[in-house]
């Protein structure tokens, strides 16, 4: 008994080690990640005061860099102070947008992968059609989707749409190509009939290969959409960019792209913690700790 | 349970035609197991496949407990066993294991219980919610053994179940297997490369020749059951099996080092 409290105290005391040496590093990283940021926003912040620096480098010009803190004021006037309740339309129609072009952009690009996948006539009749459509350069139909699809939602939508819907589609047209004939084979001999095999095995494969897509789905939703508010629109955080550049209004400028960043880092996290979530099943995200 | 009726099978292709079964009859009774053993490549799984009607062969007929395969349709209460793993790994081993039942649309409770039993036949108590990638490749060879027998199937056509696995492993899956076997009484086809194996597990053994290959022996093995895996071997019985075996066996394994005859007749 006594050994067992010994072993199990030294168990105990080891696991408190590795946690603390787990928290010693993620600390040191975060200290480096934060104090990188911190030097390039002093820098910057310095370097546009100092009149030498300012008057012959344009980087360090406020005129084109603005400086952290008229961006960090400018933010505020936008949210809580001179303008507050400004960014919030603008923020809701891009986030809008971005969502509405990815649901659908997912749902379809896996509908039609997983159709390809399966009818091999459908396949090679179209195919070349969709490798033709993939390799354009789509931003170069941007301004046509917005003539049809007007200043609004709409072409936001159909433009990330646009974009995205190919790597949801080759990715899930991949992973039903990739399925194991001796899978199929072996739920035939289950008792499995076509459709059985269909919701059991094809679409769950399929769907693992259209997850792993959704964290880049993401950002291209995203990039879909600010690149038709720069085309075209009246809201959106594209919208502000583009305003701020016709008003050489810098600190406009930076105080979009800050929000803009900072959605497209969060989207992104999110969506990679929804994927490891949906596919805890694959080695690839084992569960940690 | 199984008649082969002069079957064979020829691959096309442009390249090269493979003519893999030359030609095989036979007959295999209710209740035996028989292993199958022969060269690479001479046509032990597409045999498999042709009793599963998985393939159609070139010539012949393969009838399933009285009825004709038809390609393309797994003749029913028919099991099989791949080399490779075909566990599906989105599900844990419950739902692995549930899944020939939920085809089936088995009630919810009887799925329970009926898991619930297989898992302690498998020794698998305690991994239910585990997703296959979680577990050691003897314990996935085990799922799928599981998944197959949750089906009750009356033929078991096994494609070299145990070959990746390890000694230790292999030997504790023979004793699996054999016990399994006395209490259902499946009629099993053991395709392998091991002869031990084969003499260990079956009533009887066919060799196979090289491609195009026939049945070059039919040999009865008349150890007594039950037999105990871990000692089977040392019996002079054994020895005299695996000795008789091993002459066709070897001399034919010896000629296919000469590649000469190793592709197709058809040129
Ligand atoms: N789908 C196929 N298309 C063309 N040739 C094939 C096909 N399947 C098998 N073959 C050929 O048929 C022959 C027999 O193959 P099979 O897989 O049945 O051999 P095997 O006896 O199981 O060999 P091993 O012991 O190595 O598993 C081989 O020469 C193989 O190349
Ligand atoms: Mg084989």
């Amino acid at each position: 008994m006594a050994d067992v409290q010994a072993l199990s105290l030294s168990r105990e005391d080891r696991l408190r080690t590795v946690a603390r040496k787990a928290f010693w590093r993620r600390f040191r990283l975060a200290f480096w990640q934060v104090g990188l940021v911190g030097l390039a926003v002093a820098i910057w912040e310095i370097g546009t005061r100092i009149p030498f620096l300012s008057k012959n480098f344009n980087v360090f010009d406020p005129f084109f860099v603005s400086r952290p803190s008229a961006i960090i004021l400018r933010l505020y006037d936008w949210t809580f102070g001179a303008k507050a309740g400004f960014l919030w339309p603008h923020l809701e129609a891009t986030l809008i947008a971005t969502l509405i072009g990815l649901v659908l952009s997912v749902s379809t690009g896996f509908v039609v992968g997983l159709l390809f996948s399966q009818k091999r006539e459908l396949a090679i009749v179209l195919n070349p059609f969709i490798v033709a459509l993939n390799s354009l350069p789509r931003i170069a139909f941007v301004p046509l989707i917005t003539m049809i699809f007007g200043l609004g939602l709409a072409s936001k939508v159909v433009t990330a749409w646009f974009i995205v819907f190919f790597l949801v589609f080759f990715n899930t047209f991949k992973g039903g190509m990739a399925i194991e004939k001796e899978l199929i084979e072996f739920c035939r001999t289950l008792g499995a009939n076509e459709r059985q095999i269909t919701r059991s095995v094809r679409i769950p494969n399929a769907l693992g290969w259209t997850f792993t897509a959704l964290p880049n789905a993401v950002s291209f939703s995203l990039i879909g959409v600010v690149i038709a508010e720069f085309v075209g629109s009246t809201t959106g955080m594209g919208y502000l960019i583009i305003t701020s550049l016709a008003t050489l209004n810098s600190a406009d400028m930076f105080a979009a792209l800050t929000v803009l960043s900072l959605v497209g880092v969060v989207l992104v996290s999110l969506f990679k913690l929804l994927e490891r979530r949906l596919m805890r099943w694959s080695p690839e995200f084992r569960e940690q700790g | 349970m199984i008649e082969l009726n002069g079957i064979e099978k020829i691959y096309l292709s442009k390249t090269r035609d493979v003519h893999a079964i030359g030609n095989i009859s036979t007959i295999i009774n209710e209740g035996e197991f028989v292993s199958i053993v022969g060269p690479s490549g001479c046509g032990k799984s597409t045999l498999l496949h042709i009793i599963a009607g998985f393939d159609e062969p070139t010539a012949g007929r393969v009838k399933v407990a009285g009825k004709t395969v038809n390609p393309g349709t797994v003749p029913s209460a028919l099991g099989y066993i791949f080399q490779k793993d075909t566990v599906l790994p989105w599900r844990s081993v419950r739902d692995n294991i549930s899944l020939g039942l939920q085809y089936r649309s088995t009630p919810r409770a009887d799925i329970d219980n009926k898991v619930a039993a297989l898992l302690k036949l498998g020794n698998l108590q305690g991994f239910e919610d585990t997703f296959p990638h979680q577990l050691s490749g003897g314990m996935r060879r085990r799922v799928a053994l599981l998944m197959t027998l949750a089906c009750e199937p009356k033929l078991l056509l096994l494609d070299e179940p145990f070959g990746a696995l390890d000694t230790h492993t292999r030997t504790l899956l023979h004793k699996e297997l054999i016990s399994i076997w006395r209490q259902m009484r499946q009629t099993i086809i053991l395709v392998t490369h091991d002869l031990d194996e084969a003499v260990t597990l079956s009533d009887r053994i066919i060799v196979l020749s090289r491609p195009p290959s026939r049945i070059l022996l039919d040999q009865h093995v008349s150890i007594p059951h039950p037999r105990d895996v871990f000692s089977v071997r040392d019996t002079p019985e054994f020895a005299e099996h695996f000795r008789t075996i091993w002459k066709v066996l070897g001399q034919e394994f010896r000629d296919a080092q000469q590649p000469a005859d190793l592709v197709g007749g058809l040129h």
